[in-house]
């Protein structure tokens, strides 16, 4: 690095070891990563070369684990090399002395970019570099990322809008392999479900042989019911298999980083929690349990293993339901064509700006127009209009046009001096306590009775549990006492349970190019050409599918009707990930509802959708009067995702972000009971007081594009409009409606009375007996 | 048009009405729980920018059913007050205005958690508060659902709601009026109030408020 060389060239003698704090320069380098867990080999990293060439600078860590004693005396002084999160460098920045800190900064490096580059973390960290730059000019920023379809739209949301830099390719010669563990007996195989517990045997077999290996599964959940029944099928294995997840305690997730350092683990099951990070452990196998979901994210997962060069990088899948087989040969037949899919930046959010507003007026302070220039040099903001700013900066002055006839609000107010800041010490104070909030979940520790931490689990989950349910987490099985302290206590359990907690957000949906790489592998399979191992694995299956109903080719929309016990069913497969499907089937049932009364159930998953009602949707003729047309699109759009509460759902992040619902910490002294709401309470508010609210039509908006992914969804809506409907009426539902048939995520459009629904319902009077 | 229900408690008769309130004709008096004025200025006071209508509503809905009943005794079962920063001279003042305008009414406050929070109320707003159990008739006054010894429990604190489940994997929760053997617990009065879900045993009486009606479920 060009300070470095400068410093090297000056400075031609040097001691052995690194200075001490007050003899070393102040702040030259930041690094920015993306995780905590990151952070600490990171700094081992930049330690040892810069030791070994004798250079006396301080190397240290910033970030919420960072120690009270160490915070201070960086507080006065950075040292040479600091590492920190997006969130600890906003903190820093809102130092009064932040000028001075950074005033010596010459280089800024952000790893694993492509990971932050299209969530809101991403663009909170765009806003804070646009301030770092302000505040030294000289500065040159680097960003570390992985293989993107769209590298140079990745370096302009680093760099800043406008500004050219350069790409450095590494030397890309490694050779990836794709294999699958294929089950023995397919008719034995589950059509539905993600715990692939048949698989186990086979699995076992694979991670016997090696010295140590990664199993990924897709969500937490997952995690800790392939942990417990490896576990239970080895109990000589006990110690030598961990799990690792991002809601475990941060001593746990510490403890399984390092023991895979030092080859005591033969095997941990994890989620995308061990995805990031340079190269700490020598893996010698990577699984992917469930589908890989995208090709880039596969390729990524491989290159783990084998670590050596000439080595080839190798991912061995392990499907968890029998369609899951598609998948993977669909992604290996992707890769060896070079299709790897793109990130995109997110555009202008409001909730993040006004978050960062709030941030810089607790710090230094602003002038409307300075911070104006300055957001606007950001790629996020460079579309920013006026409206949108002054919207924001009323927003956070005077809570926006709600509260526009009481003065006595305020949050960030306009000093005589043109600045604006944060007067009131307790809102400033609870403010840095939100700006980590675009990272967390509304979760609750979880901690023994007579021990330690375990982790966290969301909320909605513990407060339905009674005392004496058991549940498995953090590989243990424990027994539920109760809460308080805004902690769930727990104790070890005796009986066995198959309760998981279930984690939001864990839902990751095919990519775009996936789904059409799936929809090619079908095609060939329903005109007999079944080109891999998985395929022909498969191919008892695809004939059931075939017989009962039928696999669709490129062209062709297969919707199947079927009528169980439930009631009447109509799936439809569009094959464009989860997303689109949720945005699709609140459309359809919208659409439906308008022309009948009726109330529609609707569930979705990668590959398709499902109507339930409990009287016949008429088809024919909702498609008649336009299911599928792109008219009056836009509009039908909000008005479905209003009826399935979408909008609401989004409402929650939102509103954690721009500081309206707070979450406490449980070492905060004062209670904040008194300023608790749920998301939901504050969006029924809104939409009855203040529908106009920038932040209402800034959740209809995200999960119009980023949930909905809306010009995917349109463009999906062409695409079904110009294929051969295929109706099929199977006896029952079908290998591949099982999966969509039990998922348990539902959402609800309706055009019935209110009263009139009641009275079809009764109420649910028992729990379950056996949890 | 809002409706109501009768029902039997205690050899009472008395009539659940869709605004989320209870009527005892015998002696003209309305019961509500949780209330909670000032919940909204609570938040706008620690910066939280919420627009300030639900208190000024929630009043002028008390009002309303109370003119509709010609109660001349209202029961309030708790947490009237949500919290000592919400009580703003503002919304104080909307109060005792409030207050004045039932003057001929007597007006009962049995004392909840929130209550506790949110200061003493003033001489002016001529409440008469009340410790936990107190008797009314046949009826035992309490913030907390309990079984009482001096009579038939009225509670509030939980804002009760259920869930029902219908054909085509439906589910609804609405808010609720809970009625078991020895006591029964009102839904939350106010706006921008929370549920919490309960589940119903077998002989448990259950009714729901959907849209301006109230109906039984079990």
């Amino acid at each position: 690095m060009g300070t470095l060389a400068e410093w090297l060239s000056e400075n031609p003698e040097r001691s052995g070891s690194l200075a001490k704090r007050q003899d070393a320069p102040p702040l030259r380098v930041l690094w920015i990563t993306p995780l905590r867990a990151l952070a600490a080999d990171t700094e081992l990293s930049l330690r040892l070369p810069l030791e070994g060439l004798g250079v006396p600078w301080t190397v240290e860590t910033r970030t919420g684990d960072t120690s009270q004693s160490l915070r201070k005396k960086q507080g006065d002084q950075l040292p040479t090399v600091l590492i920190t999160t997006p969130e600890s460098l906003m903190l820093l920045l809102m130092r009064e002395n932040a000028e001075e800190l950074f005033s010596g900064l010459r280089c800024i490096v952000v790893d694993e970019w492509h990971e932050l580059l299209s969530t809101k973390r991403g663009v909170q960290t765009e806003l804070a570099l646009a301030r770092v730059r302000q505040l030294s000019p000289l500065v040159r920023t680097w960003g570390v990322s992985a293989t993107l379809g769209n590298l140079d739209q990745a370096k302009e949301s680093l760099l800043g809008a406008g500004n050219k830099g350069a790409v450095v390719r590494g030397y890309a010669g490694k050779e990836t392999l794709i294999d699958t563990v294929l089950p023995k007996n397919i008719s034995r195989f589950p059509w539905s479900g993600h715990f692939g517990t048949t698989m186990i045997p086979a699995v076992i077999e694979a991670i016997e042989d090696v010295g140590t290996c990664l199993i990924f599964t897709n969500t937490r959940s997952q995690t800790e019911i392939w942990h417990e029944q490896i576990v239970s099928s080895r109990p000589d294995w006990a110690d030598q298999v961990a799990l690792h997840h991002g809601s475990l305690d941060r001593e746990t997730r510490d403890q399984v980083e390092a023991d895979i350092k030092s080859g005591k683990l033969r095997a941990v099951v994890c989620t995308s929690s061990l995805d990031l990070g340079v190269d700490f452990s020598p893996v010698d196998r990577v699984l992917q349990v469930g589908s890989p979901k995208g090709i880039a994210r596969l390729l990524q997962r491989a290159g783990r293993s084998g670590h050596r060069p000439g080595v080839a990088s190798r991912v061995t899948c392990v499907p968890s339901h029998a369609f899951e087989l598609v998948d993977i040969a669909a992604a290996r037949q992707a890769a060896s064509e070079g299709k790897i899919e793109t990130r995109q930046s997110l555009s202008k959010p409001l909730d993040v700006l006004s978050q960062h507003l709030v941030s810089i007026a607790v710090g230094t302070g602003f002038r409307a127009e300075d911070l104006l220039r300055e957001v606007r040099t950001t790629l996020a903001y460079r579309d920013l209009t006026d409206e949108e700013w002054h919207w924001v900066l009323d927003f956070v002055v005077r809570g926006g046009e709600a509260l526009r006839a009481y003065p006595e609000y305020s949050r960030v107010v306009l000093g005589d001096d043109g600045v604006y800041r944060v007067t009131d010490k307790d809102i400033a104070q609870r403010h840095r306590l939100t700006v980590g909030t675009i990272m967390s979940d509304s979760a609750m520790t979880v901690q023994m009775v007579n021990g330690g931490r375990l982790g966290t689990v969301e909320e909605s989950f513990l407060s339905r549990l009674s005392p004496g349910d058991r549940f498995l987490f953090a590989g243990k099985l424990v027994e539920f006492v109760r809460i308080r302290d805004m902690t769930a206590w727990v104790r070890k359990a005796t009986k066995r349970s198959a309760i998981v907690p279930r984690w939001a957000g864990g839902r990751v949906p095919l990519t775009t190019e996936l789904s059409h790489a799936i929809r090619t592998e079908l095609e060939h399979a329903k005109y007999g050409e079944l080109r891999s191992p998985e395929m022909e694995t498969l191919a008892p299956i695809l004939e059931l599918q075939s017989k009962w109903s039928s696999i669709p080719a490129q062209d062709e929309l297969l919707v199947e009707q079927v009528e169980t016990s439930e009631g009447h069913h109509l799936f439809i497969y569009p094959f464009e990930g989860r997303l689109v499907h949720e945005g699709l089937a609140a459309l359809f049932a919208y659409r439906i509802s308008m022309n009948q009364s009726i109330t529609i159930s609707i569930a979705c998953n990668d590959y398709g959708l499902e109507l339930l009602s409990p009287e016949p949707i008429d088809l024919h003729s909702a498609l008649q009067r336009g299911l599928l047309s792109s008219q009056s699109l836009a509009e039908d759009i909000i008005a479905s995702l209003n009826a399935a509460e979408m909008a609401k759902r989004q409402f929650r992040e939102i509103a954690r972000i721009a500081g309206l619902v707070f979450e406490g910490s449980p070492w905060m002294k004062k209670s904040t009971k008194q300023v608790q709401a749920t998301s939901g309470l504050f969006f029924d508010v809104f939409a009855r007081y203040d529908p106009e609210n920038m932040l209402m039509r800034q959740a209809q908006r995200e999960v119009l594009e980023r949930q909905l992914e809306q010009s995917r969804l349109g463009s999906a809506l062409v695409r079904l409009r110009g294929s051969k409907l295929l109706v099929t009426n199977p006896p029952k539902p079908t290998p591949m409606a099982f999966p969509i048939l039990v998922d348990r995520l539902r959402g609800t459009v309706t055009s019935e009375n209110l009263t009139d629904r009641i009275q079809k319902m009764s109420l649910r009077l028992e729990k379950d007996a056996d949890l | 048009m809002p409706s109501e229900l009768q029902l039997e408690l205690v050899g009472e008769q008395v009539s659940i009405l869709a605004e989320k309130a209870l009527y005892w004709p015998r002696e003209a008096t309305l019961f509500v729980a949780d209330v909670h004025l000032g919940k909204d200025s609570a938040m706008v006071a620690s910066g939280i920018p919420v627009p300030l209508t639900a208190s000024v509503e929630t009043l002028s809905q008390l009002s309303s059913v109370m003119n509709l009943t010609h109660c001349q005794r209202l029961v309030i079962l708790g947490d009237l007050w949500h919290h000592s920063l919400g009580r703003t001279p503002r919304i104080y003042s909307e109060f005792l205005a409030w207050r004045r305008r039932h003057i001929g009414i007597d007006v009962i406050l049995v004392e909840g958690n929130h209550d506790i929070k949110s200061g003493r109320l003033t001489e002016e707003a001529n409440v008469q508060e009340v410790p936990e159990c107190f008797s009314l008739g046949p009826f035992s006054l309490c913030h907390f659902p309990q079984r009482c010894s001096n009579g038939f429990g009225l509670a509030g604190h939980i804002h009760p709601a259920v869930t029902l489940q219908g054909k085509g994997r439906q589910a609804l929760t609405l808010p609720c009026l809970y009625i078991r053997e020895d006591f029964a617990v009102l839904p939350a009065f106010g706006q921008f109030t929370g549920c919490g879900t309960v589940e119903p045993t077998g002989q448990d009486r259950v009714y729901v408020f959907a849209d301006q009606q109230v109906l039984q479920v079990a």
